[in-house]
C-alpha cells in the first residue's frame, strides 16, 4: 500500500533537475568571478576573494564583479519567472515581462532623465557639466522606474474595466507601449548627438551598472514576487485548464491576474530601471523550461527562475570575454545565445510531430 | 435540493433574454437532464449556476443557501463542473485530481487532500493511472479524470455539459454509469445536458425541455411523447417500444 505522500508524483521527479540547475548557477557564478577585462589570474582572484589580494584586485572582485554577478542571478531569475507568469495568466505564448509596456516606459523615463534633465537638448547645446549631474545613475533609474510604475498602473486601471481579459491586457500593453516609444522618438529627435548616444547606450542593458545597493533593492522585489508566485502555483496550474474551469474550482481569476501582472511588471520595472533593457530572457527561458519539464508551476517556476539566472550569467560572462575592455550589450548576447537553443528545443520535441 | 426560481439572464444591456424566467427543482441524488436545441439556453443556465455569469433576476438556492451570495471558494465546495472537453495542462492524473481540492487547501495541499485524492482514484479505478500524464490518456479516461477532479471538490451538485459528446459508445456508457453511481451512492444531484434522447431517457430521472430560454416541459420519463419532441426540436419523430422500453427514432424536419 502506497502512502499518500508517496503517491503524490508532481515535484519529486523534477527536484533533481532543479537542484542541478541551482548548482550550475552557483558554479557559473564562481567561474565568472574570474572573467573580465583586467586579466586577473585565478590565484590572484582567489586571494582577492578572501580579501588577501592587492587593493586593486580586492576592489575589482568585491566592488565590480560580485555585484555584477549577483545582478545577473537576481535579474535573470526575476525576468524569467515574470515571463512564465505573464504567459500563464494571459494565456499567451508571446507574453513577456514587458507585455504591459514596462520596458518602453522605463526607456522613456531614462531618456527624459538623460536628455532633458541632463541638458542634452539641442537648444541648450552640449553641456558636459550638466551631463555629469544628469549621469547620476540613480536619478536616471528612479525616473525610469517612476514611468514604468505609471505605465503599469495606467494599464491595470484600464483593464480593470474589462476584468483583465487577456486579449484586452495584451492589446492595451501594445497601445500604451507604443505611446511611450513614440514619446521617446520625439524626445530623441530634439536631443544633441551626445545626449542621444548617452540615451541609446542606456537602453542597451548593462549589468555593470549594478551596485550592492541596487542588488539589494532588486533582490527585495524579485524575492517578494517569486515567493508570491510560488504560493500561487496551484492557481496557475488551475488556469492551465482554462479560465472557466479554474473559476468553477474556486479560483478568483480576476484577482489572480491583477496580482500576477502587478508583481511581474514591478519585477521587470526594477530590473530594467537599474540595468537597462534585457530582452529575451523573459520569453525564451520559460518556454525552454516548460518544454523540458512540463507546465506544472511547482517545477516550472523555480526552473524558469534558475534558467534565467543561468542564461543571463552566461550571456554576461560571454559579453565580457568578447567585448575586450568593455562588455558587449548583454541583451544582444542573451538573444544570440538563447534563440538557437530555443529553436532547437521547439523543433526537437515530439509534440511537433503532426500527422 | 437545488431550487432555481424565475432566473433571467441576457448577455448585454440591449441584448435579448437568453433565459427568461427559468425555474427548476432537483433533489439530492437525482439526475436531471436538460434537453433542447442548440441555443435554447442550456449552457447559459449552467454558466449561471456555476457562477460564470451573474443573472439579472431570480434566485439559485441549494438547501436554502443562496448560491448568488457565495464567494468562489464556497461555491466550488458545493457545485462542480465536468465540461465536454477537458484541458489539464499536462499534469499527472494525481495532480489533476488534486487540483479539484484548491477550494479546500488554498495555497498548499495537505495530508487530508492527498488522502482524499487517493480515495477518489481508488473508488474510480484510476489508481493505476495516478502517475500518467493526463494528455496521454484516451478521451474516455480523461473524462473519467475530469469527473474525479469534480469529485475532489466534494460537491453536492455536479453539472455535466454534454459529457458524452466526444466519446465512443463504450466510453459513453462508462461515463454515464459512473455519474449514476455518484448520484445513487453519494446522493449528489446531477444536472446534465445530453443530445441523444434515448441516452437521456435511460440515464435521467427528471427531464427539462428547454426552448427559447425557458423550460417548456418538465417531469419524468412520461414527458417523452412525440408531441413534446416535435415542439422542442421541430422535427417529426417515431416512437417505438422494444422490450418495454421507449425508443425514439429520428425523423424528418417539419
Amino acid at each position: 500500500m502506497r502512502t499518500a505522500k508517496d503517491a503524490a508524483p508532481g515535484i519529486r521527479r523534477y527536484s533533481t533537475v532543479i537542484g542541478a540547475m541551482a548548482v550550475a548557477v552557483a558554479l557559473l557564478g564562481l567561474v565568472s568571478l574570474f572573467i573580465g577585462s583586467s586579466h586577473m589570474s585565478v590565484s590572484d582572484g582567489l586571494a582577492a576573494l578572501i580579501k588577501r589580494g592587492t587593493a586593486a584586485n580586492n576592489r575589482i572582485i568585491w566592488n565590480i564583479r560580485i555585484p555584477r554577478i549577483l545582478a545577473a542571478v537576481i535579474a535573470g531569475a526575476g525576468l524569467s519567472a515574470s515571463g512564465l507568469i505573464m504567459q500563464t495568466t494571459l494565456n499567451n505564448a508571446m507574453a513577456s515581462p514587458s507585455t504591459l509596456g514596462v520596458s518602453n516606459a522605463a526607456v522613456f523615463g531614462a531618456n527624459l532623465s538623460i536628455i532633458a534633465f541632463a541638458g542634452g537638448f539641442l537648444s541648450t547645446g552640449n553641456n558636459l557639466q550638466s551631463y555629469a549631474v544628469g549621469a547620476n545613475p540613480y536619478a536616471t533609474s528612479v525616473i525610469a522606474f517612476l514611468f514604468s510604475v505609471i505605465s503599469i498602473l495606467l494599464i491595470l486601471g484600464l483593464c480593470r474595466v474589462r476584468s483583465f481579459s487577456p486579449n484586452v491586457v495584451v492589446l492595451a500593453g501594445i497601445a500604451v507601449g507604443s505611446v511611450w516609444t513614440a514619446a521617446t522618438t520625439i524626445l530623441q529627435f530634439y536631443a544633441t548627438d551626445v545626449g542621444l548616444s548617452a540615451a541609446v547606450i542606456w537602453t542597451f542593458g548593462d549589468l555593470g551598472r549594478a551596485t550592492y545597493r541596487t542588488d539589494w533593492i532588486m533582490l527585495a522585489v524579485v524575492a517578494a514576487g517569486l515567493l508570491a508566485f510560488a504560493l500561487l502555483s496551484w492557481r496557475y496550474n488551475a488556469l492551465l485548464s482554462g479560465e472557466s474551469a479554474a473559476r468553477t474550482m474556486g479560483v478568483n481569476v480576476g484577482a489572480l491576474r491583477f496580482v500576477s501582472l502587478l508583481l511581474a511588471s514591478m519585477i521587470t520595472a526594477v530590473c530594467v530601471s537599474f540595468l537597462g533593457v534585457i530582452g529575451f530572457v523573459g520569453i525564451i527561458c520559460p518556454h525552454i523550461t516548460k518544454r523540458l519539464l512540463g507546465q506544472d508551476h511547482r517545477a516550472a517556476l523555480p526552473a524558469s527562475a534558475l534558467g534565467g539566472s543561468l542564461l543571463l550569467l552566461l550571456a554576461d560572462s560571454l559579453s565580457r570575454c568578447l567585448g575586450s575592455g568593455s562588455a558587449l550589450p548583454v541583451g544582444a548576447i542573451t538573444a544570440l545565445l538563447g534563440a538557437p537553443f530555443f529553436v532547437a528545443v521547439i523543433f526537437s520535441r515530439k509534440e511537433n510531430r503532426r500527422c | 435540493m437545488l431550487k432555481i426560481e424565475n432566473l433571467r439572464f441576457k448577455y448585454g444591456r440591449r441584448a435579448p433574454d437568453v433565459l427568461n424566467g427559468v425555474s427548476l427543482e432537483l433533489r439530492d441524488g437525482e439526475i436531471g437532464i436538460l434537453l433542447g436545441r442548440n441555443g435554447s439556453g442550456k449552457t447559459t443556465l449552467f454558466r449561471n449556476i456555476l457562477g460564470l455569469c451573474a443573472p439579472d433576476a431570480g434566485s439559485i438556492r441549494f438547501d436554502e443557501r443562496d448560491l448568488l451570495k457565495m464567494n468562489r471558494r464556497e461555491r466550488a465546495r458545493l457545485v462542480a463542473f465536468v465540461p465536454q472537453e477537458v484541458r489539464f495542462g499536462a499534469l499527472s492524473v494525481f495532480d489533476s485530481v488534486l487540483m479539484g481540492r484548491i477550494a479546500y487547501f488554498g495555497l498548499k495541499a495537505g495530508r487530508e487532500d492527498y488522502e482524499a485524492v487517493e480515495r477518489i482514484l481508488a473508488e474510480m479505478q484510476l489508481s493505476g493511472f495516478a502517475r500518467r500524464n493526463v494528455e496521454e490518456l484516451s478521451g474516455g479516461e480523461r473524462q473519467k479524470v475530469a469527473i474525479a477532479r469534480a469529485m475532489a471538490q466534494q460537491p453536492r451538485l455536479m453539472i455535466f455539459d454534454e459529457p458524452t459528446g466526444n466519446l465512443d459508445i463504450a466510453n459513453e456508457q462508462l461515463i454515464l454509469e459512473e455519474a449514476r453511481r455518484l448520484a445513487r451512492e453519494r446522493h449528489i444531484a446531477i444536472l446534465s445536458s445530453l443530445h441523444d434522447l434515448n441516452q437521456a431517457m435511460a440515464f435521467g430521472d427528471r427531464f427539462f425541455f428547454m426552448k427559447n430560454g425557458g423550460i417548456r416541459y418538465s417531469g419524468g420519463a412520461e414527458c417523452f411523447t412525440t408531441d413534446v419532441i416535435q415542439d422542442i426540436f421541430d422535427i417529426e419523430v417515431k416512437m417505438l417500444e422494444i422490450e418495454n422500453q421507449k425508443v425514439i427514432l429520428g425523423g424528418s424536419h417539419r
